[in-house]
């Protein structure tokens, strides 16, 4: 009965409660909107993260310590073969790639200009994500004699697919390197000075230019990032065991920028939720405050019957809670309803360190939703603490001639 | 009515006494008593009409005998003990379970419905919601309110409302009714008829009843009439039990 009173009491005054439960939904909707955000923003810088490293990365040391010299760090086609046949025999891969970047100069008759180039082979290493937005045709496996360029750079060297291009570089031993290439499709990539220099190229172009037969890594591509970390120790036994003197790290060992976006977005949340509460807090308070003080005499008349201070106290506070849940639950509702209606307008945007501009889908579960549904209750609760309080404390004799 | 065998009334130990009480308030540097030495004994059954003036201390006397005030000296017993050392806990619950209170004002939740309200001492004496039912639907059928149980109190007349609120008082079976002008805001026709129920009740259920008013008509359904004059009571001679009818 207790939480029957509390809810016909929260709809006592109708206006006053619509005023408070429209600052609660909407304080609940923008609050579940952020973290919806926030989520997708961290999906995509996750799968943007295992694009460029893959779920688990295969390499010499002396790579991963940035300590290599020239490409004396490359990995031989016969530790190849044997690491590819070692990962794709293991549950939940979906593919490896072999990568080989190179550093070297572009540009054709007109001029030239520093290309960053990256050697790869085609694999559809994260789920459901295209690695590279590529307009025009995607980078064939073999020796290919084709390339994909930055937007950027193809811009600034003005040539277009179909176009013919010159590549120089040095050779793993030194020597002077160059070759032509066709430009079959242009690549977007979220910093702009990186699409500036990129060019990707089929690996096993990139090694007929640098005169090697090596790798510098095997990306490999789980089906599920969340398992990189217990793939990677299992992989490193057995590449132990089998006495490949290789080294592995996961997605999240390679984005050190992943850690700091996760700060990022854990005090951008966390801003966001004390707004909230705060917003909540002081819209509910006086009105609680009211509503409460015009009750003093029914209050005091329940206290005459025997209802004790803590009983009156926790009265109030369930009706704090009930305002504030039904509030919550209309805010819930409501941003399903804006998350929706967001998701089909399939508005994209390019996340930080992302090779491919993403259709923002904002998605809402139950666990998300939780942490505004609490946030909420508990500021509404916070402002019934205190006329709450005030009310059971006061006077018996004195609050039943209250008018 | 008009004889003794009306009245259910139990010689013995009084239930409800009050020991010299005085009360006082402060205002500004004056002390002002509401009550100078108070002796008052209420027994099983006795039906008390105390009179007065506004002012001359009524409400005051009833705030202390129902135990949500206390004296500013000496002592209020219920059931012989002492209520001065008890806690504002204790005293809630001698309250909940001794003794029930009828407003001048109704004093009804107005979100609960009549049976609600009349429901709502028994759920702080936490009984079980089966028993609380049957319970509130014998008390409204005595009270003559079965028909209205669902009905809220702005749907009630004043004297469907002050029958609830004796319902609400009596669900609890105390052993003391304690009425502050229970008929002042209703018509003398229905205040008649609130008081008749209030006398059937003190008749068929053995309870004390204590009805303070300023009203005479009331005065005529006293068993024992007291006058409380400048904070003081004096008992009346009510010349054998009065009768309404008389």
């Amino acid at each position: 009965m207790e939480l029957k009173i509390a809810l016909r009491n929260v709809f006592r005054n109708r206006r006053r409660t619509a005023f408070s439960l429209t600052v609660i939904a909407v304080g609940t909707a923008v609050f579940l909107f952020v973290l919806a955000y926030v989520g997708e923003a961290l999906l995509s810088e996750r799968l943007s993260s295992a694009c460029e490293t893959g779920a688990v990365q295969v390499a010499d040391e002396r790579l991963f310590a940035s300590q290599a010299n020239g490409y004396d760090h490359l990995i031989s086609p016969e530790l190849q073969a044997r690491v590819v046949d070692l990962v794709t025999k293991r549950p939940g891969v979906l593919g490896t790639s072999l990568e080989l970047d190179f550093a070297g100069l572009i540009g054709d008759a007109n001029g030239s200009t520093l290309v960053v180039g990256r050697g790869l082979t085609p694999c559809d290493c994260v789920p459901n994500t295209t690695c590279y937005a590529i307009e025009g045709k995607p980078i064939s496996g073999g020796d290919a004699r084709e390339a994909v360029l930055g937007r950027r750079l193809a811009a600034k060297l003005g040539v277009d697919t179909g176009a013919s291009i010159n590549i120089a570089t040095g050779t793993v031993t030194g020597n002077f390197s160059a070759a032509t290439v066709t430009v079959v499709g242009q690549v977007s990539y979220s910093l702009g000075t990186v699409e500036e220099q990129l060019g990707l190229f089929p690996t096993g172009f990139v090694q007929h230019l640098l005169k090697t037969d090596g790798v510098e890594r095997i990306l490999i591509g789980l089906d599920d990032l969340n398992k990189a970390p217990q793939f990677a120790d299992e992989l490193r036994r057995a590449l132990a065991a089998e006495g490949i003197p290789l080294g592995v790290r996961t997605w999240q060992d390679l984005s050190t920028g992943y850690a700091s976006s996760q700060s990022f977005y854990a005090a951008f949340s966390g801003l966001a939720g004390i707004s909230v509460f705060a917003l909540v807090f002081f819209s509910v308070v006086e009105i609680l405050t009211i509503s409460f003080l015009e009750r003093t005499r029914e209050v005091a008349t329940t206290r005459a019957f025997g209802a004790t201070r803590w009983r009156v106290f926790r009265g109030f506070l369930l009706e704090g809670a009930a305002i504030g849940a039904i509030g919550a639950v209309i805010g819930v509702v409501l941003a399903s309803v804006l998350t929706l209606a967001f998701n089909a307008a399939r508005i994209t945007w390019m996340p930080p360190g992302s090779a491919v501009p993403q259709a923002i889908h904002l998605s809402l579960s139950l666990s998300t939703a939780l942490v505004p549904l609490v946030t909420v209750i508990l500021a509404t609760v916070a402002s019934s603490v205190y006329p709450a309080w005030k009310n059971a404390r006061s006077s018996v004799v004195k609050a039943l001639q209250a008018v | 009515m008009g004889s003794d065998s009306r009245f259910c009334h139990v010689r013995g130990r009084p239930f409800l006494e009050a020991r010299d009480v005085t009360k006082t308030y402060q205002v500004g540097a004056e002390t002002v008593y509401a009550l100078r030495d108070v002796q008052f004994a209420a027994l099983q059954g006795d039906f008390v009409v105390i009179n007065g003036p506004s002012g001359s201390g009524k409400t005051t006397f009833l705030n202390l005998m129902s135990v949500i005030d206390r004296p500013t000296s000496g002592d209020v017993f219920i059931e012989g003990q002492s209520t001065s050392a008890k806690s504002e806990g204790q005293l809630a619950l001698l309250r909940k379970t001794k003794i029930g209170l009828v407003f001048q004002s109704f004093n009804l939740i107005p979100v609960l419905s009549a049976a609600e309200n009349v429901e709502y001492p028994l759920l702080l004496q936490k009984r079980p919601p089966a028993e609380r039912r049957t319970r509130v639907a014998a008390m409204l059928s005595e009270v003559g309110l079965d028909a209205l149980a669902r009905r809220r109190p702005n749907e009630l007349s004043g004297g469907q409302r002050q029958r609830v609120a004796i319902a609400r008082a009596l669900i609890t079976g105390p052993m003391i009714v304690l009425a502050d002008e229970p008929t002042a805001n209703l018509d003398s026709k229905t205040g008649e008829a609130v008081m008749d129920l209030m006398r059937r009740l003190n008749e068929e259920h053995c309870v004390t009843f204590i009805v303070v008013t300023h009203d005479p008509a009331v005065s005529r359904y006293a068993q024992r009439r007291v006058r409380i004059h400048d904070g003081q009571l004096i008992e009346e001679d009510v010349g054998g039990l009065a009768s309404p009818a008389s």
